[in-house]
């Protein structure tokens, strides 16, 4: 009977270490970053060496785990360009071109370190499933594999504050672990709604060296949309939703 | 000329704008570039000064400039004013384009072209319900260089085919609907084309009420379009595309269009003109392909069933040449008038023949130089070998200016599509600015 209780009792001390579920915690941190459905502006920041900067405003909508679409606001140039992610499939529309083509994760349509599955990001659990979490110190750290070979990076390591279960590095690497950028996530801010969330994303990358780009977030909030809006023939009208 | 010099010093006082911005150390983001106005005024402004290689013994040189000869070069300026602006309230909303087209060389002095390239009004009763009336382009088909299903569109120039086009005055509705399942997409788009004096006059025959309709399907992560036209201004057509990726970074695309009682007119060996009458069919299959690297190659195959033969072509070079001729000798330019007539309508279109090869490479940003994208293009009538080949840079690293360097080469023999062609080079330099 002792055994059994001793064996009982060290099975409850052990649990704890075991009981890492790094899918739950990276479905908790996709929640805490956003909505599951929502809308949000961002400004784009593309910094060259020379510290030259050219700047994107962007107005983005999703829904649930497969559907985002974002529409550029400024500059002038890019105004009305939109962009639709549903699954795997991604298009791109120019006003002037006037028809939807289809692009893929690894283009880029604002060129420089950002990439068209970074613009239009799905939930990091539709796409990747977690390999291995470990805590180190204050932070936990995810092992994330892409589910498919159609997701721009085949690896992640995710770094993420215990307390506010938040991302605050993020590492994209290659199936042979060669390190394509690095997502540092700052500058915590309530949005309202409960939404509290980084509100600056720098990236920088080993393949663009001295160059950064930086994500800034303003008005996140919870929003259903109706799945029309999701589709090609809607592209052109992104912008009616503000 | 004064326009131009206005164009000009517009443009150089925009130049300075971005440079304002980047002197700015740090980044913010202001709430008020999010605000909402029901308004929009924007455009673009573009200046192109290209200078022309003649070729002195094509036809189309000897059409064009058969009274009028030429030195070995032609330089030409060009401009395009480009405003549009829009008004939202509710679920109405206004839309207007104008485009107006400068050219200024010192054979012909300047001339202007303006019109409206969109101009409707638009009703938006529910977020799967549009209803769009006046002047637009509805863009339909998955061809990057041509679009044979484009049934209710201007033809596409494969030498520009990311310009914006003049639209036709239509009414249309957009009607959306989704799903789960293998089909996540359908939509219904509807046109009602009129053609009648001074409404879309130059679409076809004239006082014909025309219907046409596409059908979208997004099913097993393909997109799909059955579109059809008729009501007697052109030849009844029927068509369906495709685009699909059967990777992530490689794309495959398709046209098919069936065009009843097709009519062309051709010329035979003697210069004899006659009408045919036939059903044809043209297709376009092609694909789009990214590297690791970001090498993007375009190619397509297009062949076009309404198109001229290699030996219509020929007939129709050979009539021009005794056209030409006939006036050196005598001094009559009535053969040269029917001759620039033709040349008018189908034959001096772009893409005239019936099977052509697209080929595109475009790098971007190689040796880390960011918004630079070098591009070689390759546009071939297979069926005479002719070509044209066009490098080009693309620079668009300062904000809402745009910088591209393009030269074209046109090659082929005599009695060729491209080796007839007006020019045996061109080089241009285009700065554009968006506001």
């Amino acid at each position: 009977m002792l055994k059994i209780i001793m064996v009982a009792l060290s099975l409850l001390v052990a649990i704890p270490a075991y009981a890492l579920d790094g899918t739950a915690l990276l479905k908790q941190i996709d929640r805490n970053l956003n909505p599951e459905s929502f809308e949000s502006y961002r400004k784009l920041i593309n910094i060259e060496p020379d510290g030259k900067k050219k700047e994107y405003t962007l107005f983005t909508v999703k829904k649930g785990v497969d559907k985002v679409a974002s529409v550029f606001l400024a500059p002038a140039s890019e105004k009305g360009r939109s962009t639709l992610r549903l699954g795997d499939n991604m298009w791109f529309y120019i006003p002037n071109v006037g028809k939807p083509i289809r692009i893929t994760s690894l283009q880029s349509v604002v060129g420089g370190v950002f990439n068209n599955s970074d613009i239009l990001q799905l939930d990091y659990a539709a796409e990747y499933d977690v390999e291995k979490a470990e805590e180190k110190g204050g932070e936990y750290l995810l092992y994330l594999k892409a589910k498919t070979k159609t997701v721009a990076y085949d690896r992640l390591k995710i770094w993420a504050d215990k307390g506010k279960m938040l991302p605050t590095k993020i590492e994209c690497l290659t199936e042979a672990n060669m390190l394509i950028k690095t997502l540092y996530f700052k500058d915590h801010k309530d949005f309202g709604g409960g939404i509290v969330r980084p509100a600056v994303i720098e990236t920088d990358s080993p393949l663009y060296k001295n160059y950064k780009s930086i994500l800034m977030y303003a008005k996140v909030k919870q929003r259903t949309f109706k799945d029309e809006i999701f589709t090609l023939t809607f592209m052109s009208n992104l912008e009616s939703l503000r | 000329m004064r326009t131009f010099i206005y164009l000009a010093i517009l443009m150089v006082m925009s130049l300075f704008l971005p440079a304002l911005g980047a002197a700015e150390g740090d980044y913010t983001f202001d709430l008020s570039e999010t605000e909402k106005k029901p308004y929009h005024f924007g455009g673009y402004v573009e200046f192109k000064p290209v200078l022309f290689g003649l070729d002195h013994d094509s036809a189309f040189y000897k059409l064009r400039y058969f009274n009028d000869p030429q030195g070995q070069t032609l330089s030409e300026a060009n401009g395009k004013v480009q405003l549009e602006g829009s008004y939202e309230k509710e679920s109405y909303r206004v839309y207007v384009k104008t485009n107006t087209d400068l050219k200024y060389s010192s054979q012909d002095g300047s001339s202007e072209h303006s019109v409206f390239y969109e101009a409707y009004g638009s009703l938006k009763p529910s977020l799967s319900l549009k209803i769009d009336v006046g002047k637009k382009t509805l863009k339909w088909g998955k061809g990057y260089a041509w679009s044979p299903v484009a049934f209710v569109d201007r033809p596409k120039d494969p030498d520009e085919p990311e310009q914006a086009m003049e639209g036709f005055i239509m009414a249309t509705t957009d009607y959306i609907r989704s799903f789960e399942g293998p089909l996540k997409t359908f939509s219904f788009t509807p046109v009602i084309l009129p053609v009648y004096d001074h409404i879309n006059d130059e679409f076809g025959n004239n006082n014909k009420l025309n219907f046409a309709g596409r059908f979208y399907f997004l099913i097993y992560d393909t997109d799909i379009d059955l579109m059809f036209m008729t009501g007697g201004s052109r030849p009844d057509h029927y068509g369906v595309d495709f685009s699909r990726n059967i990777t992530t970074n490689f794309e495959i695309h398709g046209e098919y269009a069936y065009i009843r009682n097709a009519r062309k007119t051709i010329l035979d060996a003697v210069g004899k003109m006659s009408a045919m009458e036939a059903d044809a069919q043209s297709y376009l299959v092609g694909f789009r392909h990214l590297t690791a690297f970001d090498l993007t190659t375009i190619v397509e195959y297009y062949h076009n069933g309404a198109g001229f033969s290699d030996n219509e072509l020929e007939n129709y070079f050979a009539f021009v040449n005794r056209a030409y001729d006939i006036y050196q000798s005598t001094g009559k330019a009535a053969s040269m008038a029917s001759a620039k007539s033709l040349a008018d309508g189908a034959y001096g279109r772009s893409s005239a023949g019936e099977n052509y090869l697209y080929v595109r490479f475009s790098q971007k940003e190689p040796l880390d130089i960011l918004y630079f994208t070098p591009s070689l293009t390759l546009n071939m009538n297979l069926d005479d070998r002719s070509y044209s080949l066009t490098p080009e840079l693309l620079y668009t690293g300062f904000t809402n200016w745009e910088l591209r360097f393009r030269t074209s080469f046109i090659a082929g023999a005599r009695n060729t599509e491209f080796g007839e062609k007006q020019n045996d080079y061109r080089i241009e330099f285009r700065v554009g600015y968006y506001f």
